[in-house]
């Protein structure tokens, strides 16, 4: 489902991502683990084409990408199959919580409205926000805002999820309810790539863990053995 | 008790001083000073074609030989033609710029001996169907005949009153800018007084007299009605000036027939003094014109910032998101619509695009006008306001699927546009303000109408109020109609697909 092969990145003279392979199967859970500035984040944001790469090569749910600029076009197709969560959440600030969820399907998808607004609700259920589906995300807590950026990474039924520390800007009670909807994903079968730092949460729901340190891979493999 | 008894005794005392001194104030300040409006062109009065810092014409030299009678030098002061009369009691003496003798002005100011005789003639193409004023008695092959006039001038007035003809009369504020429109097909015909054509003919060959002179009357010198000393001094001077056939030398000169000045002068008749309106009246004859001038305000506004806000959004995600040919091209576009002008755009599109074969009606012209010009503006604040989306926002979209396009139509401009709702409410304030600028190409709107009142009725205080208060019965429910609409974007959506 997802290989990357020696992927190497600079930026401003400086080596991001040196060498970088690894593999994940359908339906695993890889956890991207290491300090801060270590590459992890950069290499997430590859997979889904919001970085570029100077050499190496990705593939991701059969979409090949190569060194240097995208075309839209295969960007836009990836990106149908390639869901992404972010650290900072960022909804949509004009719309409510099912339009969030809702607006892709719509858009990318033709939906007719009534269809996408029952996808999202459907899908607010499953985060456990159903009945916050008319709020707007600036009344929402940082906890229910994230949940509803799953649901809406979700509304395009994507085979591949990225996460970019999801429970990072997050206090602990918010961080288990984020954590136990992402577990419950992976316990579903969706395969995911997972930036984190909680080990903790690495060693409950990773299949494989990948320790990044300075843009090179210093360690992966299962959970127990890597941390 | 003592101060307060001089003070009592003093003010009569200095009010009939200053009565008695107007003359003395221009003989010990040395100098006349006479407005005029440099604009309004030959043979009055326009800049030297062989230096055009110099002004020439007949009327500078009346004003220097009229100065030199009250033994002063004469100073020009430049004023819009239509509003010279206001320059009146505080920065000008008096108004010599081909000021017709008319009952209204014999009303509100004191209006001098006649200098000179002019009579109405009748202006079309060559090429035209246009050969006799009779023509303009039925309606032409495109509807009413379009006649241009001097805004404010005896033209004006006159043809207006002609209700027997089938024409629509289009006011300009230059002589010349009605041959203009005459010669590239905008105008039907033009009238002006004859020896301002007289004047021009050679430079508007295209053009044609139509029939003889129709109509006539006399020039004079204005003075405010508080200086009587100034003004017989000037009747004095004048009467010098024809009697020892100065006056005749100079039209001469000038080539304006001489003789036959001197006889018409001789033989003018007594004007009339018109009648002072009730303030009934008054209300019954204007109110009706302002309204309808206050709707030109309306319409200009309300069509031309929609088109304004489009153009401007545009401009501004191209310059963003555009190809990259595309970008400088914006960026011109922005800073020289921004970096001139309104008035020489409207005067560019109005004037100048006729002349290469696209005519458009004012009207068409105004409401592009101020589009394109306050397009310039939106761009920036769309811009700023596109800017100020996280971007955050930008790559959540791209992350789900979305297109540059549709995330920028169904995330960021939305955004943006509740961001920028106020400053763009207040460029609609500004804009709306900014119509009267159109009054430069013809069009009568509020500003317009109200000048044009305030000087034929001579109620300048009252017709001021009177507009006033419809500018604010009118921007007002502007200022709550989007302050309303911008409480509505702040609203939440009420899981309503509101941005679709």
């Amino acid at each position: 489902m997802i290989t990357v092969s020696s992927l190497t990145k600079s930026r401003a003279h400086v080596r991001v991502l040196e060498e970088v392979s690894l593999a994940g199967a359908e339906g695993t859970v890889t956890a991207l683990v290491g300090p801060s500035g270590s590459g992890k984040s950069t290499l997430l944001r590859c997979l889904n084409g919001l970085e570029t790469f100077d050499a190496g090569s990705i593939t991701v749910a059969g979409h090949r990408l190569e060194p240097g600029p995208h075309s839209p076009g295969l960007l836009e197709r990836l990106r149908r199959d390639v869901g992404m969560v972010f650290q900072q959440f960022n909804l949509f600030a004009h719309l409510s919580a099912v339009d969030n969820v809702a607006l892709a399907p719509r858009v990318v998808l033709g939906m007719s409205v009534d269809e996408s607004r029952v996808r999202g609700l459907d899908l607010l259920d499953r985060v456990g926000l159903r009945s916050f589906a008319n709020a707007r995300p600036a009344t929402l807590s940082g906890g229910q805002q994230q949940r509803v950026a799953i649901a809406r990474a979700l509304a395009m039924r994507p085979r591949v999820m990225l996460f970019d520390e999801p429970t990072s800007a997050l206090d602990p009670a918010m961080t288990a309810e984020v954590m136990d909807v992402i577990v419950e994903l992976a316990q579903a079968g969706q395969t995911m790539v997972v930036v984190t730092h909680d080990h903790g949460f690495a060693r409950r729901a990773a299949t494989r863990v990948v320790e990044l340190e300075a843009g090179r891979i210093a360690r992966q493999g299962a959970a127990a053995d890597v941390l | 008790m003592k101060c307060l008894l001089c003070a009592v005794l003093l003010v009569p005392a200095l009010t009939s001083a200053t009565v008695a001194a107007d003359l003395d104030k221009v003989v010990s300040r040395g100098e006349l000073v006479w407005a005029a409006d440099q604009e309004g062109g030959g043979p009055h009065v326009f800049p030297d074609p062989a230096d055009p810092r110099q002004l020439t014409g007949f009327e500078v030299d009346l004003a220097a030989l009229v100065a030199e009678e009250l033994g002063v030098k004469a100073r020009f002061q430049q004023g819009q033609w239509d509003r010279l009369p206001l320059l009146l009691g505080g920065t000008a003496d008096c108004v010599i710029n081909g000021i017709e003798l008319t009952p209204d002005r014999q009303r509100d100011y004191h209006c001098s001996r006649p200098y000179f005789a002019y009579s109405l003639q009748l202006l079309a193409r060559r090429d035209g169907p246009i050969d006799t004023l009779a023509k303009l008695a039925s309606p032409g092959p495109g509807g009413r005949w379009r006649v241009g006039v001097l805004t404010g001038s005896a033209a004006e007035s006159v043809m207006r009153s002609r209700t027997d003809l089938e024409i629509d009369v289009i006011g300009y504020d230059g002589t010349i800018d009605s041959l203009e429109q005459v010669s590239t097909g905008v105008l039907d015909a033009a009238v002006m007084d004859d020896c301002i054509f007289t004047f021009y003919a050679d430079r508007f060959r295209r053009l044609r007299t139509v029939e003889r002179p129709f109509e006539g009357g006399f020039y004079t010198i204005l003075t405010a009605r508080d200086t009587p000393q100034l003004s017989a001094a000037i009747d004095a001077a004048i009467g010098r000036l024809i009697a020892d056939g100065r006056l005749k030398a100079l039209y001469d000169h000038w080539d304006l027939a001489g003789r036959q000045q001197m006889l018409l002068l001789r033989d003018a008749a007594e004007i009339p003094v018109a009648r002072r309106k009730s303030l009934g009246e008054l209300c019954r004859d204007t109110l009706p014109l302002l309204l309808k001038a206050a709707g030109m305000t309306i319409l200009l506004s309300c069509l031309a910032f929609p088109l304004a806000v489009g153009i401007g959004l545009a401009v501004a995600v191209g310059r963003m998101h555009g190809p990259a040919w595309l970008r400088p091209l914006l960026t011109g576009y922005v800073e020289v619509l921004r970096g001139t002008p309104l008035m020489l755009q409207l005067y560019a599109i109005f004037f100048l695009l006729p002349k290469i074969g696209l005519a458009l009606p004012a009207l068409v012209a105004a409401i592009v006008g101020l589009a394109l010009n306050y397009s310039a503006y939106e761009s920036e604040i769309y811009r700023a306001g596109l800017k100020a989306v996280p971007p955050g926002q930008f790559e959540a979209s791209l992350a789900l699927g979305l297109s540059k396009w549709q995330a920028l139509r169904h995330v960021l401009v939305p955004q943006a546009v509740r961001i920028v709702m106020p400053p763009v409410t207040s460029d609609f304030i500004a804009l709306f303000k900014d119509t009267s600028v159109c009054s430069a190409i013809t069009i009568v709107e509020l500003t317009k109408r109200y000048s044009v009142l305030a000087l034929s009725t001579g109620r300048i205080v009252e017709l001021a109020i009177v507009t006033a208060l419809l500018y604010l019965c009118m921007s007002w429910p502007l200022a709550l109609l989007s302050r309303w609409f911008e409480r509505r974007l702040e609203r939440p959506a009420g899981g309503s697909m509101a941005e679709g």
